[in-house]
């Protein structure tokens, strides 16, 4: 088991997280706590603003009420030179990767050490090309982006975001549009890192195999709101019918109506 | 709702967009202008490496185009020049006449629109994809500022470039006019060359470059700002792309009209 | 703050200590490599070292690249738990000659002559 430290002050906090888009609540009133060493799988459907709440824990977007803590500070009220230093703490691998395409697979990983520090160059190729082999892309430091499939591209970008060994690391659809055999790999590998890193992982996913098979706890997300926040096992005997739906994937059943539906289908077409 | 209502509603939230936009424009400027000149002393230079791809890719590259579209603007103006003047039987007149619009007007218009169409759409679509990719959002949260690392070293390569580009666009279209002249008139291209710099004064080719500058930095805004507000897929990366350059074109045009009109008083 | 260097039975051993970070393993990384110049065989003891990043685990690469090169001794002694699961990560636990001791490396033969 990881070394998760319950003692400790909590890797982020999330307090009454309040958002808009225009007009529209997205997300209303979240409180989330993440302890350090843990993977928190955050899940919900399309719509459940788990996107949204991760552009916040990035501090992309900017909520209309409430507080985002990561590392103990509130990162609403850090300077811009303390978000950035914080920035180097974090790793983020997007959903399509994100990779610069002007830059090939090498470069790319080794991006925010050129960046960021003053390492010898030979010291950041060695890094970069480490990393590249902790996630099974040894031998691709030459390829172009474009050059790359899903699952590679994933990798890629999983490189990039802890070639700084980062303590906190998010990982936005690892599993989408990836097949379940690279999926599965992909899981492994965030297991892996965890174990060996000690760093703490926020997935946010829509895959429900996934997310069990990599996460401590679960946060359900819907229509804005936390359904549940707890353990696999507590979030698979939840009795609330919202957080059951979404794991048995049932769309209500509606009953047809012969005649509306078959108006539906002939409506305005000709002859008829 | 009445249709004056509806249009006048329109024009003011047309209005109100294009206020906006320009003020993010401004903030783009002024974001640059930080990271250049603070840059260094935070630890987040704007990279040499970049400013001089950039100053490649929009100066240097553009350079052949420049040059063709010049010189054959200067022939144009020696022709009509030469044909209006016979009238007055003042052909010898042409030389100043070629001398101060080239210098003043049509060198610095000519290197700004052919920057405006090839920098101004593939700035656009460059950060527009990278927009649409996640890629800025990447740079965001690596801690990058995305106008330190893309916007800042384009807006120095524009004014590094653009009196480089309009000096040369200057020469291309005097040597033009002279060659043309010179055939009609009888006159040798030295002769021609001597009688421009009799003419010209250091504040003709002033104007033309101060000109230079404020185009740099209109196209620079321009394109970058469109190409950040990329939304809705690949159609609107090509709508972003036109727009760049139809804007820039635009404001290039009105800026020189505005120019022209207070330094010619 | 340079690294303590002890010539000891054949070797320049390298004791690295603290974290051994993004600010320090350009240190390590000189400390190693300046040994490897005067053609000294190399131990680095990571027992005092309190946390090693890739950067440092970089420079120990550099140094046994090196080392294999220049045809010299190189190996790791005294790796915690913590700096074997980064070497672990990148499967460099396989690469490097790693012993628990200076006495661990010396029972073995001597492959310095």
């Amino acid at each position: 088991m990881p070394a998760i430290n319950q003692q400790s002050e909590p890797v982020i906090e999330i307090r009454e997280l309040i958002t808009y888009y225009g007009e529209r609540k997205i997300l209303d009133g979240i409180n989330l706590a993440v302890e350090s060493g843990e993977i928190m799988v955050v899940m919900g459907g399309s719509g459940s603003g788990k996107s949204t709440l991760l552009r916040h824990l990035l501090s992309l977007n900017r909520p209309a009420a409430g507080n985002i803590r990561l590392f103990g500070k509130a990162v609403n009220k850090l300077s811009s030179r303390a978000l950035h230093q914080m920035r180097q703490r974090i790793g983020v691998s997007f959903q399509g990767g994100a990779l610069f395409n002007s830059l090939n697979v090498e470069e790319n990983v080794a991006f925010p050490l050129r960046e960021h520090t003053r390492l010898d160059d030979n010291t950041i190729r060695i890094m970069a090309r480490m990393k590249l082999e902790v996630v099974n892309l040894a031998g691709f430091e030459k390829l172009m982006p474009s050059q790359l499939s899903g699952g590679m591209i994933k990798r890629a970008a999983l490189a990039r975001a802890i070639v700084m060994d980062p303590k906190l690391l998010f990982f936005d659809e690892p599993s989408a549009g990836l097949d379940p055999v690279v999926s599965a790999d992909l899981d492994e590998l965030i297991l892996r890192l965890r174990d060996a890193m000690g760093v703490t992982i926020v997935v946010v996913t829509h895959e429900l195999e996934s997310a069990f098979r990599i996460a401590d706890r679960i946060t359900v997300l819907d229509k804005g709101k936390i359904l549940i926040t707890g353990t696999t096992q507590e979030v698979k005997e939840s009795d609330n019918p919202r957080v059951q739906n979404l794991l048995n994937r049932r769309t209500e059943d509606i009953p047809v109506n012969a005649d509306e539906y078959l108006q539906r289908l002939t409506d305005d077409l000709a002859g008829l | 709702m009445t249709r004056p209502a509806h249009f006048i509603a329109h024009t003011g939230r047309v209005s109100l967009a294009a206020i906006e936009e320009m003020g993010y424009q401004f903030t783009l400027f002024a974001e640059s202008l930080y990271w250049l000149i603070a840059g260094p002393f935070v630890s987040q230079p704007v990279r040499l490496s970049a400013v001089a791809d950039e100053m490649m890719k929009i100066g240097v590259l553009a350079v052949p185009v420049v040059v063709l579209l010049s010189f054959s603007n200067g022939v144009m103006m020696a022709i009509q020049g030469i044909a209006t003047l016979q009238e007055f039987d003042a052909e010898s007149q042409v030389v100043p006449g070629i001398a101060y619009s080239v210098t003043r007007e049509f060198g610095v218009l000519i290197a700004a629109i052919v920057v405006a169409g090839r920098s101004g759409s593939a700035i656009a679509a460059r950060i527009g994809s990278m927009q649409m990719s996640q890629e800025i959002d990447a740079l965001r949260v690596m801690g990058i500022e995305p106008v330190r690392h893309l916007v800042a070293p384009i807006l120095l390569a524009m004014l590094l470039m653009m009196p480089v580009l309009t000096l040369l666009a200057d020469s291309a279209a005097l040597i033009g006019g002279g060659l043309y002249t010179g055939i009609v008139l009888k006159l040798s291209l030295s002769t021609f060359i001597d009688r421009c710099f009799d003419t010209l004064a250091v504040y003709d080719l002033m104007q033309g470059l101060v000109k230079s500058l404020v185009f740099g930095i209109l196209i620079a805004l321009i394109a970058c700002s469109n190409g950040f507000s990329v939304t809705g897929g690949s159609e609107g990366l090509g709508r972003a792309t036109t727009r760049s350059v139809v804007l820039s074109i635009a404001a290039i045009v009105v800026a020189d009209m505005i120019f022209t009109y207070f330094l010619n008083r | 703050m340079g690294y303590k260097i002890e010539e000891t039975a054949g070797f320049a051993i390298v004791h690295l200590e603290g974290d051994v970070d993004l600010s320090r393993s350009p240190t390590a990384r000189q400390a190693i490599l300046d040994c490897l110049q005067e053609r000294q065989h190399v131990l680095v003891d990571l027992t005092a070292v309190t946390y090693i990043d890739s950067s440092g685990v970089a420079s120990l690469v550099e140094g046994f690249q090196v080392s294999r090169r220049m045809s010299l001794d190189f190996a790791l002694i005294g790796v915690s738990d913590a700096a074997m699961s980064v070497l672990q990560l990148a499967r460099l636990d396989q690469v490097f000659p790693i012993f628990a001791s200076l006495d661990a490396r010396l029972a073995q033969t001597d492959p310095r002559t």
